[in-house]
């Protein structure tokens, strides 16, 4: 087996006196679905914001393809190939939908500053070929149509889209996604369902995503870490997620029929 | 009305008004630009009567190269400045940078009042002319604006200038996306400097004194007007804020002692009856093709 893409090691972070994350660990394989619930405050997003360099850990270690990468600012991480969307969805919403994509488009090609301002052949090359990838995202979700909308017009599946769709332009190998179903109805969820399969098998991705509704995650991911107070108290593929009497106690209990609840 | 003198003084409105809106661009409030242009004025009227290898002549002549070489050394050094002080401020956020750049200013102008070669309160007279009159500094003026402007054109379509956009519009998003917020912010605070310094070495000249005065708190919120009222939407917004702002108390002259009440009156009406300043996005839109933000050159060919 190769090695993992990712790897959280004894992962903490406190906030004064409450330890939102304590001593996480668990591997990401490359090319996995994997899955990360837990009630309300169980630290999930703490969690992500530690792996994508927005919060310091306040100890523990976070590996990415053995090398480790704690404690890097987010730009850097991104350019390493980590990309991440916002549970309360985070746009640019003064700019087209567009220009949402072009924006981040920002390196690949690359073009000097100078070749910019006097618009040179290879700037215009360059931003020909930023604009075809961006149409081509637009296009692979459904977004071409909106183009030119402004991003904060949208409605609220379209926004949840083209929120994929910016972290997609920066090319990464691992997408974080912190709950992309919130807020959509059950149609909309099936469709993101399929929708992140299809992306995962067409830009080689290995997916990390946070999530409330427990089937949709259960349909999706190839295995699933479960929170609860910022412990990891299970991990492992949905089924034996699914009867792990903890995983009942702490947050299926009510949702999976035959759990216990206290 | 309008004669020539009051044309360049309008034309240095627009340009401290773009260098007020280049870090704005990226979502830094920063009201530093008067301690640059301070810094680039008292380094042209330094230079220009102090060091004869320059070439100014016994009757206040004085050749216009060694006039743009002071534009560049003056922009140089404001942009000098910039880099060592942006990379501390630039971590503070909204209010905070703009009471650190305020801070700035007062340093700045404490210092060139203080110090032994920049001549106390009275400052630096007799300033040699590279023109015969005001018109003579309207060319370099247009010129400088037009270069400002047309590099604030070019950034819209360009990565440097959307990574503006994007920290204005969401500076953690940012981040995530591998934008190097940190350096985007600098550089367009450098930018700012540079042409702010360059304003003042012509200004130096234009107004054949110069001392601490010049760039001082006053200069700060005047400028950041020019912004407000203008709009910062497009770098033509403060331009016409600039423009405008620096034409009124002359043209007001004639109603005597009222036009100082006047002008606060405009200033205090502008943002409330328009409230993203004069030009915005829209309105350019409306005015036939112009494209604000000049992104996606051809994206037409590219469409699908």
């Amino acid at each position: 087996m190769s090695a993992p893409l990712l790897e959280v090691r004894d992962l903490s972070r406190r906030f004064g006196g409450l330890l939102a994350v304590d001593r996480v660990s668990f591997v990401v394989q490359p090319g996995e679905i994997f899955g990360l619930i837990g009630p309300n405050g169980a630290g999930k997003t703490t969690l992500f914001n530690l792996i994508s360099g927005v919060t310091p850990p306040s100890s523990g270690a976070v590996l990415w393809r053995g090398e480790p990468i704690t404690g890097q600012p987010p730009h850097r991480l991104n350019r390493l190939g980590l990309a991440r969307t916002f549970q309360n969805l985070r746009l640019f919403d003064g700019l087209s939908v567009l220009e949402n994509l072009l924006v981040t488009l920002q390196r690949q090609p690359r073009s000097s500053a100078l070749a910019g301002l006097l618009g040179t052949a290879q700037h215009r090359r360059a931003e020909r070929q930023r604009l075809d990838t961006a149409w081509q995202l637009l296009e692979e979700l459904g977004l071409s149509a909106l183009a030119e909308r402004q991003a904060g017009t949208l409605a609220y599946g379209d926004r949840r889209r083209l929120e994929m769709a910016r972290a997609l332009a920066t090319g990464p190998s691992l997408l974080l996604l912190d709950e992309p179903a919130a807020g959509l109805n059950p149609s909309e969820k099936d469709q993101l369902c399929q929708l992140i399969g299809d992306l995962r098998q067409r830009h080689q991705l290995t997916v990390m995503v946070i999530e409330h509704h427990v089937p949709l995650l259960m349909r999706l991911c190839d295995r699933m870490a479960v929170l609860d107070f910022g412990v990891r108290i299970a991990l492992g593929t949905p089924d034996t997620v699914r009867q792990d009497p903890k995983v009942i106690e702490a947050y299926l209990g009510s949702g999976s029929g035959g759990g216990n609840t206290p | 009305m309008i004669d020539n003198g009051l044309l360049v003084q309008m034309l240095l409105g627009a340009l401290l008004g773009l260098s007020v809106y280049l870090p704005l661009a990226a979502g830094q409030l920063s009201l530093a630009t008067p301690a640059f242009y301070a810094v680039g004025g008292t380094l042209a009227a330094l230079l220009s009567t102090r060091w004869s290898g320059l070439g100014a002549t016994a009757d206040g002549g004085f050749p216009v190269p060694s006039l743009l070489l002071e534009l560049v050394l003056g922009g140089l050094l404001a942009g000098l400045l910039a880099l060592l002080v942006g990379r501390l401020v630039l971590r503070l956020q909204g209010i905070y940078l703009a009471i650190a750049t305020i801070a700035l200013v007062e340093i700045v102008r404490v210092a060139i009042l203080n110090l032994p070669f920049t001549g106390g309160a009275v400052g630096i007279f007799a300033i040699p002319q590279p023109f015969h009159d005001a018109s003579g500094y309207l060319l370099p003026a247009l010129a400088l604006l037009a270069l400002a402007g047309w590099i604030c054109q070019r950034l819209e379509g360009m990565p440097l200038g959307r990574a503006m956009a994007a920290i204005r519009g969401d500076e953690l998003a940012a981040r995530c996306l591998g934008i190097d917020t940190t350096r985007v912010k600098l550089t367009a605070f450098v930018l700012s400097a540079v042409l702010a310094g360059s304003t003042g070495a012509l200004a130096a000249h234009f107004l054949n004194t110069w001392n601490a005065r010049q760039g001082s708190f006053d200069a700060s919120i005047t400028t950041l007007a020019f912004v407000v009222l203008g709009g910062s939407r497009t770098w033509l917004g403060p331009v016409m804020g600039g423009l405008l702002l620096t034409a009124l108390p002359e043209l007001l002259r004639p109603v005597g002692n009222v036009r100082l009440v006047l002008f606060g009156l405009v200033i205090l009406l502008g943002p409330v009856l328009a409230p993203q300043g004069l030009i915005t996005p829209a309105l350019l839109e409306r005015l036939g093709g112009w494209n604000p933000r000049g992104s996606a050159e051809g994206r037409q060919e590219a469409q699908p």
